[in-house]
């Protein structure tokens, strides 16, 4: 009996359990975190905390970390795996692993890990909600793993969900910040309107091919054309109509129901919902400062490591679907739908460049110009080439430790009553810590895109693209418009390096390992990712099997 | 069974009806519920091509998407009501009721 039991698990291990062995690992180590956290809190009252290894506050986030290199070990064996057999499709083939999902879901793995490193000593989350607040992480990174394994519309879909709900809570909980979480229930409402908008076009993606799975929706979206022609002849009544009536009924019965004019225009109308829904989803704590003016609240509400995952690795993850969705899908009318995610591009850049000139919060500044950078992206999936492919994901990559970065610095410098969220707030602080100015000025820098650093290359590969295609004007914008991008981020370090704050204002900055690992790791990257890109580039290009 | 173009404009006005009222109404509960109808008219799609195609994915999607509308209801409502316990509407005010107070 009990090797009945352990013979159905290894097949099960074997098989479909091996594409949700990473995201399993982590959710029971997300378990586990809240199971610590319950259980610290009912020994605490009777012990005072002499004899124990750790501080009980350091117990959840070593946990969850646990979790993540559990994991990180999981996605190598599984990557070794899949060099010696190819890909590995699971569930009915709604889940697959393949080096798209690798690389990642271990960028995000690095995201998770260095959001926990910086959010142990935050002064915004209290140690009241802390096992939760690390569960939620977990969670989240859960679902967006899950987000970059799905083929399926229903998986995908999913994943989604699950992925905005871990967001909504980590924006909402009462404890995770001082302040009404107002911009929580705009944020709430525009991700559901993004959620329907994108299962409606999910609806008729499914409908247009009779099937879930994107290559089997990419096939049949690819034939469209000629079924259009077959259903408009087989209207006529002729010899030939008859014939082409004959020949539907017996190869595509479905079809015959069809106006040919219909099977042209859905497509379209499926296009526009998804990519609008998933920016509308995804792109959104920006739009929330709209209504933060109106109400007189200066910022966002919601605490700094949260707003740093929340522009940093959920952006990633909505940039790699959809160019998981438009690689696949929608590639075979690439020539004709490039104008549309063009200019949804170009306005973004425009409108996170126009946002970002006029704030005084840098948590803004950085937010408003990460919807410039994921512009850039996209102009990526306009140059529909190998290095265009390639240039997107070593821009994400690089993207997520500039950005880490640039927010480890703030959250670092800010302090318990003093947060450092507005420009003012960084002046001096080359005489309070010369070591956070300097790195903030790194970050800057590289975020603007100068030479030396990675920044600067992201952008260089989506512009040699973007020539190397024949979309001319557009790589001039791309080069001109980083002219006042760069201008919002050099603001930031101005006020850094050149403000002079009075004495007895001024106190140290006091960090310790972690923020010292964190942000160590960001500035290598941002540094070696430009001057020695080689390594990078080849991680990148691996994300798209070569 | 009617041609899936009949279900198509249906579920189009749908949509529309359930965009027009998300965009343009500033009661939280009555946005819900347009998110709602707008996930009402996707799942009346599935349907309709679930029955033309004998396919069964069509009615999985359309449970799980009734699924998820619910837990987003849930979470909704329980940010809603964190909001309002910070902002003391809706507790101990007589006269006033909770709809009325959810206006932005």
């Amino acid at each position: 009996m009990l090797n009945h039991i352990l013979n159905a698990f290894r097949t099960y291990m074997h098989g479909d359990g091996a594409v949700l062995l990473p995201e399993m690992q982590l959710f029971l180590f997300a378990i586990g975190t809240l199971a610590m956290d319950s259980w610290a809190a009912n020994t605490s009252s009777e012990k005072s905390g002499s004899n124990l290894v750790f501080e009980q506050k350091y117990w959840n986030p070593a946990i969850a970390l646990a979790g993540i290199a559990f994991s990180t070990l999981t996605l190598g064996m599984l990557r070794a795996r899949i060099v010696q057999s190819g890909e590995l499709a699971g569930f009915h083939l709604t889940l697959v692993i393949d080096n798209y999902f690798v690389f990642f879901s271990a960028l995000f793995l690095a995201a998770t890990a260095l959001v926990i490193l910086l959010s142990v000593n935050s002064s915004t989350i209290s140690a009241v909600r802390q096992g939760r607040y690390f569960a939620l992480l977990l969670f989240a990174c859960i679902s967006m793993m899950l987000m970059v394994s799905a083929v399926d519309l229903v998986t995908i879909f999913l994943a989604m969900e699950a992925a905005t709900i871990s967001a909504y809570f980590l924006t909402a909980t009462p404890g995770l910040s001082n302040r009404t979480p107002s911009a929580a229930v705009r944020f709430v409402f525009s991700s559901a309107l993004g959620s329907a908008l994108v299962v409606y076009g999910f609806s008729l993606l499914y409908g247009l091919s009779g099937a879930s799975n994107i290559t089997q929706v990419a096939r049949a979206l690819g034939s469209r054309h000629n079924v259009a022609k077959v259903i408009a002849l087989s209207h006529q009544s002729s010899q030939q109509g008859l014939q082409m009536l004959q020949l539907l009924q017996s190869r595509l019965p479905e079809a015959v129901h069809w106006h040919a004019f219909t099977l042209e225009a859905l497509p379209i109308a499926a296009f526009l919902l998804v990519i609008v829904g998933i920016v509308v989803k995804f792109a959104v704590p920006p739009f929330q400062a709209e209504f933060n003016y109106a109400n007189g609240e200066k910022d966002f509400g919601i605490s700094g490591p949260v707003i740093l995952y929340l522009s940093g690795a959920f952006t990633i993850t909505a940039a790699a679907l959809l160019v998981r969705l438009l690689f696949t899908i929608f590639a075979d009318s690439q020539n004709i739908w490039w104008y549309i995610i063009a200019g949804l591009a170009i306005c973004g850049i425009g409108y996170g460049i126009l946002g970002s000139l006029r704030e005084t919060n840098v948590e803004r500044i950085v937010v408003y110009s990460s919807i410039g950078q994921m512009g850039y992206v996209l102009l990526g999936v306009v140059a529909a080439n190998e290095g265009a492919a390639t240039a997107m994901t070593y821009y994400l990559f690089t993207y997520l430790f500039m950005v880490t970065g640039l927010f480890g610095v703030l959250i670092t410098v800010g302090e318990k009553n003093a947060p450092a969220g507005f420009l003012r707030d960084l002046s001096g602080l080359r005489q309070r810590s010369a070591v956070m100015a300097l790195l903030l000025i790194v970050f800057v820098l590289s975020l603007a895109g100068a030479p030396p650093t990675a920044g600067f290359f992201g952008r260089y590969f989506i512009f040699h693209s973007l020539l190397e295609t024949g979309h001319r004007y557009i790589a001039w914008f791309v080069a001109l418009s980083s002219l006042p991008l760069a201008y919002s981020y050099l603001r930031i370090a101005v006020y850094a390096w050149r403000g002079n704050k009075s004495g007895s204002e001024s106190t140290p900055v006091v960090f310790g390992a972690r923020e010292a690992i964190v942000l160590g790791i960001c500035v290598f990257v941002s540094l070696a990712a430009g001057l020695y890109s080689e390594p990078f580039t080849r991680m990148a290009r691996y994300a798209f099997g070569q | 069974m009617l041609p899936v173009t009949h279900y198509l404009f249906l579920s189009f006005a749908l949509f529309f009806i359930g965009l027009t009222g998300v965009l343009s109404r500033r009661n939280l509960v009555v946005k819900l519920f347009s998110i709602e109808i707008i996930l009402s008219a996707a799942s009346i799609n599935f349907m309709a091509f679930a029955r033309l195609y004998g396919d069964a994915t069509g009615q999985v999607f359309s449970i799980l998407v009734v699924a998820m509308l619910a837990l987003e209801l849930l979470v909704a409502l329980v940010i809603i009501a964190a909001v309002c316990s910070r902002w003391k509407c809706a507790t101990g005010d007589y006269g006033k009721d909770l709809p009325s107070q959810l206006d932005y």
